[in-house]
């Protein structure tokens, strides 16, 4: 475990010998030395030596066979300070004081040994035994030259797009990229898709709504040769697609409305955030100043009015994380919180996991210990909680004029004095009763005189009249500038055990010429901030139009989207990736224009199936031959399934959660004992809008892979098991969207040939063909028989419901749920 | 990354699949094509003792020094002050000594002690494997829950029941291979049973909830909402059977569409079986009375823990039973830990006798547990407050040392101080008992190795039967 690099080590080691040296001018008596030889050096060397000797082994860099092994320590310091052993971290260790430090581990020491160890620290820790103190331990050097050579850590350069023989194929330059390698391994791009599967395809995609009719009628008209171009940018101005868009971030956001963990606080502000990142994707925010205003939103200066509100809404990003709010040890709580901050963001922006280095220097990627040090030391400096006791509570900040804010602190220092006041009468009251009452305990309010009790009701009364009438004020969730200061390197993460302090900046195998180092009086965030989102930063703009590519076709030119690191998978495409990379950077960091250059490629309008070769030569499709079928997401089939009964509410933004009666305490959405209330997620909205629950995620959407929101996630697992068979078998959503779309097609449509022409081009986007629909009516024949044999009584449903279980087979099939 | 990419074959993937895990008996895996490649039984890493594991979760923190860690200077010295420092972190304020409101006496042939709280429980210590000297890191329930489940009280991690059907997968047919019965949604809510980055297919699947009663209780979507006859709604599945055959045609290299029509036959025959399943009337009335169906007070767990044993019976590999949140006191003690009791010792003492009977204890692992323990100092004149440093949980069957007490705590049982466990080291142990090397148990993640372990833990051999 290597903590600074070792020619720092080694001179600070030989300065500390040097010192002691010195110090210990005087030699120990014989008596002194009598006592070591007879009672402790006997009991280090049966205790001790098997963990922490040269001979044995030097755990945690600590040896104690010779004194110079003690005086320069472990990782943690000296072992003892002579004369002083409330000060020894050895004599705290074996008194098993420290939960981070227990030794012997196994079993603590009889206490007259450690009596014996007290006594010869007092005595000054005579020793005698003369040694060399043992090499900081595991000494790893930092090559920074060699490991910049990694791809990840280059800068990004604009790559020449190359030559291909087949250059009619080619649309713009990624087609190029993507056809070279294709020639190169002698495989052929597989066909255009149809019209038909283009629109179902980009309508999905854009907006995570399959298109209608009407829509597919006006496509299929247009002859235009610019038609699809047009269809794109009505797709990209519809507020579907930030929604739809939106809702990726937020999968990388960790987005939540409410802790999760072990206190489910209920955030009743995030969904300012989540409101926030759907407008930032619709109105096209260049890329850079989403993530500027995410880490230092509220330092940056304000740009055009409403500006401050919603950069201060931005910095959400830095609070909605999980956090163990019911932690007894404040320090700890506060360093889990900064580590899941640094963690995120190494994640989110980068590709990084940052977290690894909190306790040892990573052991795969450059990232060493002082690194996370120096990031966590901007978070230490930024204020994200208000309170670290138990149970703990995130920083909000107001968002009105100054005078909104003025006349809501007046109201609320009314209504914390109206419950002060309260608790007081009650206590003089309880006071005032007899002991014997007292002490038997119970409800003694009822022993209280009559007039008491009056009082009490009053104030009670006046209380809640105050706490329903704080005036108009919005909170977010957001975050402040705090004291700045450096914080020390943590052995093991734990913040018992710490090293030398570390400025506070970015990890160094990402320095690059536009950066600035955070000045003393400030936190770093904003210098954090434009070190992220600068074009020379190599990881940035690459991680984006990754994730951007993944979104779009299933999965990345880098495979593994939020880690670029050393183990994870190397670009398939590597200069392309680049080329995306600079030209996202060159259009102002424009997400819709990487939008138009994706699915402007021929890549990405290819249709699905493959050749034989192709299937046998890169089974994954890592060279893009064809395009892959995806399994929709969890929002795509709830939505979709709403869209095609003609249910879906198109209503955005805003909260679905019910506002707490306390302004002071947001309450619970689920608590012990207690499970979410499964009324909140009946709505017809769409799903992003639900609430979501970290504890207990909505079953539906879990169902079907929802992202845990708990966790960075750039991607979704795509799984295909029974219980999603199950739901849609099963479900009462499912039943009665079912049941709405075959009233409504019963009722539009006259003849059963239109009303399953209507339902196949509602469900699948096109129309069926002959034999489909003979299929179809003999299920409906089958099926209104087998009702009426099984339910006499109820023969009047039987054609409704034969209609309602056609409906249902159609959204259950895997031409509706997978998207081509 | 888990999912197959179109074109993949489905042999590939499980192939792909498979490199992430040590000694996956590759040919097994192979050899058969059923659809939930995730969750094919696999061979472990060697020989295992146990097959699979019922966790009895008692949700709160039950009290070792009420329950079994006998402590007479505890009952001596009560009123005086700890002789020793508190932990440096605390919950809450406490004061004296507090003797424990239950006589001690030991039982059966390993002489275990065992306060009159668990009289049924009694009779079977020479089946248990006490571990005296458990601990964890953390203080409060939440963080506890999650560190006892997943391994970890700082990040959301694979909880130790998806672990293990990663590992070993399931033998069922027709159930997942991880079900956790009424499980509590906060402190730790569905993190807990969660799968985290482990493929979803592991993830524990909650049966009800802590606000459902356990005869109420269902496998979510497991019913149809409009209690529509099976027969019609397999006239409806053949139907749609027919559209996804039809759309296969030209599309039979993605194996996920196949996959997809199987998962619809399997949710059918799971549809069809788990009443039955749930239906405990169909056992003896003896068998109904032994565990306490008969009584208001044991009824709820005895369910449960009826339940768990028709669950592994049909393959489930990792069952956990919730007596969910009741084993906090703070204060009321005595009331609420003998009704605590009350509810859970005949179900268990049952479920035990059961097992055995039926031979199913010899490689079933049985844990006992909550997230941590209670201080042997009192909170209020009635009360104790939370204490990971040192408690007791107990492992009975699958290769554990029948009989056995391992471990202690100091005179009063507040620290453990010999032979501490850790939770880890409980982790490492369960997956040893399991057949597979904790160090090997590996997934690939971020770039990562993860282990259920995370960089800790050692099998406790002294307790290994």
């Amino acid at each position: 475990m290597k903590m600074f690099p070792p020619i720092l080590a080694s001179t600070t080691g030989c300065l500390w010998v040097l010192v002691q040296g010195l110090c210990q001018a005087e030699p120990p008596s014989a008596e002194a030395l009598s006592f070591f030889e007879s009672r402790i050096r006997p009991l280090l060397a049966e205790r001790c030596y098997e963990c922490h000797s040269q001979q044995k082994e030097v755990k945690g860099g600590l040896a104690l066979d010779s004194r110079q092994g003690w005086e320069k320590g472990g990782d943690s310091g000296p072992a003892l300070v002579p004369g002083k052993p409330s000060e020894s971290l050895l004599i705290g260790a074996v008194e098993y004081h420290n939960k981070e430090m227990q030794m012997p581990p196994k079993k603590r020491l009889p206490d007259s040994e450690i009596a014996l160890l007290v006594q010869w620290v007092n005595m000054g820790a005579p020793d005698p035994r003369d040694g060399a103190a043992p090499a900081p331990s595991e000494a790893r050097v930092t090559d920074w030259e060699t490991e910049k050579q990694f791809w990840a850590f280059q800068p990004v350069l604009r790559p020449e797009v190359p030559e291909v023989k087949n250059a009619t194929w080619v649309n713009n330059p990624i087609d190029a990229f993507i056809l070279a390698r294709l020639e190169k391994e002698g495989l052929t791009p597989s066909a255009p898709a149809s019209k038909e599967t283009l629109l179902r395809r980009i309508s999905l995609d854009l907006t995570g709504l399959p298109p209608t009719p009407e829509e597919r009628k006006a496509f299929l008209d247009d002859a235009r040769p610019d038609a699809f171009q047009r269809l794109v940018d009505r797709l990209l101005e519809s507020p579907r697609y930030g929604e739809r868009w939106g809702r990726h971030w937020l999968d990388v956001a960790r987005y939540s409305d409410c802790n999760g963990m072990d206190e489910n606080l209920t955030y009743h502000q995030a969904f300012r955030y989540r409101d926030y990142v759907v407008n930032s994707f619709q109105q096209d925010k260049p890329y850079d100043q989403f993530v500027r205003e995410q880490i230092a939103g509220d330092l940056l200066p304000e740009s055009a009015p409403g500006s401050r509100r919603e950069r201060l809404i931005a910095t959400g990003f830095l609070s909605i994380g999980p956090k163990m709010l019911a932690e007894d040890d404040p320090v700890k709580l506060q360093m889990d919180v900064i580590d899941e901050q640094v963690d995120s963001i190494g994640k989110a922006f980068l590709g990084m996991t940052f977290g690894c280095a909190r306790c040892h220097d990573h052991k795969i990627d450059p990232i060493p210990t002082a690194d996370y040090y120096a990031l966590a030391g901007i978070f230490k400096s930024t204020r994200t909680m208000q309170k670290l006791s138990v149970v703990a509570r995130w920083h909000e900040r107001p968002l009105g004029t100054p005078e909104e804010v003025e006349a809501w602190n007046r109201h609320k220092t009314a209504f914390t004095e109206a419950g002060q006041a309260l608790e007081k009468e009650k206590r003089a009251a309880t006071q005032a009763l007899p002991e014997a009452v007292r002490k038997a305990g119970g409800n003694l309010e009822k022993h209280f005189p009559e007039a008491v009790r009056l009082k009490l009701k009053a104030m009670r009364e006046e209380g809640d009249r105050l706490a329903t009438q704080f005036p108009p004020l919005d909170f977010a969730m957001a975050v402040e500038e705090a004291k700045p200061e450096n914080i020390r390197i943590h052995y093991r993460g734990s913040h018992l055990t710490q090293g030398q302090e570390v400025s506070r900046g970015f990890p160094k195998i990402l320095s690059h010429s536009q950066q600035t180092p955070p000045p003393e009086n400030q936190s770093g965030r904003l210098q954090l901030a434009d070190w992220l989102a600068s074009p020379a930063n190599p990881l940035t703009a690459r991680v984006m139009v990754n994730r951007v590519w993944h979104w779009h076709f299933g999965a990345g030119i880098v495979r593994t989207p939020d880690y670029f690191g050393k183990l994870g998978e190397r670009p398939t495409h590597p200069e392309l990736l680049d080329w995306l990379a600079d030209e996202f950077v060159r259009s102002g960091w424009s997400i819709k224009h990487l939008h138009r250059l994706i699915v402007g490629s021929a890549t990405w309008r290819m249709s699905v199936s493959s050749s034989p070769k192709a299937t046998q030569q890169d089974p994954e499709n890592k060279l893009w031959s064809h395009f892959n079928r995806q399994r929709m997401d969890a929002e795509s089939l709830r939505d979709s399934l709403l869209f095609v009964a003609g249910k879906l509410d198109l209503t955005q933004g805003g909260s679905l959660i019910p506002p707490s009666k306390n302004p002071m305490d947001g309450g619970r959405l689920s608590n012990v004992g207690k499970a979410v209330d499964p009324s909140l997620f009946q709505t017809n909205r769409r799903s992003l809008y639900l609430p979501v629950v970290r504890s207990e995620v909505y079953e539906v959407l879990s169902a079907f892979d929802f992202a845990d929101p708990s966790t960075v996630s750039g991607e979704r697992q795509s799984t295909i098991v029974a219980p999603q068979a199950l739901f849609l078998m099963n479900h009462r959503f499912v039943a009665e969207n079912a049941r709405s779309m075959a009233e409504a097609i019963l009722r539009e449509e006259s003849t059963d040939d239109a009303r399953i022409q209507g339902l196949y081009l509602r469900v699948l986007g096109r129309t069926a063909r002959p034999e489909e629909r003979e299929a179809a009516l003999r299920f409906l024949t089958r099926y209104s028989a087998a009702w009426t044999a099984a339910q006499p009584e109820r023969t009047s449903e039987a054609g409704l419901r034969s209609w309602q279980s056609l409906c249902r087979s159609l959204l259950s099939s895997n031409e509706f749920l997978f998207v081509e | 990354m888990n999912l197959p990419p179109s074109h993949l074959s489905r042999r590939d993937w499980l192939r792909q699949c498979a490199t992430g895990f040590g000694s996956v008996a590759l040919s097994h895996l192979l050899s058969q094509d059923a659809l939930a490649g995730a969750l094919q039984p696999k061979a472990p890493h060697f020989p295992a003792k146990a097959k699979r594991v019922i966790f009895l979760f008692m949700h709160g923190g039950p009290s070792q020094v009420d329950t079994f860690d006998y402590k007479p200077l505890l009952q001596r010295d009560h009123g005086k002050p700890l002789p020793f420092a508190l932990p440096r972190v605390v919950s809450s304020k406490t004061g004296t000594l507090l003797r424990s409101p239950w006589n001690f006496s030991q039982h059966g042939q390993s002489g275990a002690w065992v306060s009159d709280l668990f009289p049924h429980l009694a009779t079977c210590v020479d089946d248990l494997c006490f571990i005296h000297s458990m601990h964890c890191s953390n203080s409060r329930h939440g963080a506890a829950v999650l560190e006892l489940c997943t391994g970890s009280d700082t990040f959301i991690r694979p909880s130790m029941g998806s672990w293990i059907s990663y590992g070993l997968g399931t033998e069922s047919q027709n159930l997942p291979s991880f079900i956790t019965l009424c499980p509590n949604p906060s402190l730790g809510g569905s993190n807990a049973y969660g799968s985290a980055f482990l493929p979803a297919d592991h993830q524990g699947t909650p049966v009800g909830n802590v606000t459902t009663p356990t005869s109420r209780a269902k496998i979510p979507f497991i019913e149809n909402s409009e209690k529509t006859p099976l027969h019609l709604q397999r006239e409806e599945l053949d139907f749609l059977e027919s559209l996804n055959r039809a759309h296969l045609q030209n599309r039979a290299t993605d194996d996920r569409l196949e996959a997809r029509i199987h998962s619809f036959e399997l949710a059918f025959r799971m549809q069809a079986s788990v009443p039955d399943l749930q239906d405990l009337s169909s056992e003896s009335p003896q068998t109904q009375k032994a565990y306490g169906l008969d009584n208001p007070v044991t009824e709820n767990f005895g369910r449960q823990c009826l339940l768990a044993r028709r669950l592994i019976e049909q393959g489930v590999r990792f069952v956990q039973c919730s007596h969910s949140y009741k084993w906090d006191q703070h204060a009321s003690l005595q009331k609420d830990h003998t009704r605590n009791a009350a509810e859970v010792d005949l179900p268990i003492a049952a479920l035990l006798r059961d097992l055995r009977e039926r031979g199913l204890l010899e490689d079933t692992l049985v844990l006992w547990g909550g997230e941590f323990g209670r201080t042997p100092v009192a909170q209020g004149g009635d009360g104790r407050d939370h204490n990971p440093h040192g408690y007791t949980m107990w492992m009975a069957g699958g290769g554990v040392r029948p009989g056995f007490r391992y471990g202690q705590t100091d005179d009063y049982g507040f620290y453990a101080t010999e032979n501490k466990v850790h939770v880890h080291d409980l982790h490492a142990t369960m997956l040893h008992l399991l057949g597979m090397d904790h160090k090997r148990l590996t997934y690939r993640h971020a770039g990562r190795n993860f282990r259920l372990t995370d960089v800790h833990g050692h099998v406790v051999h002294d307790i290994l039967a």
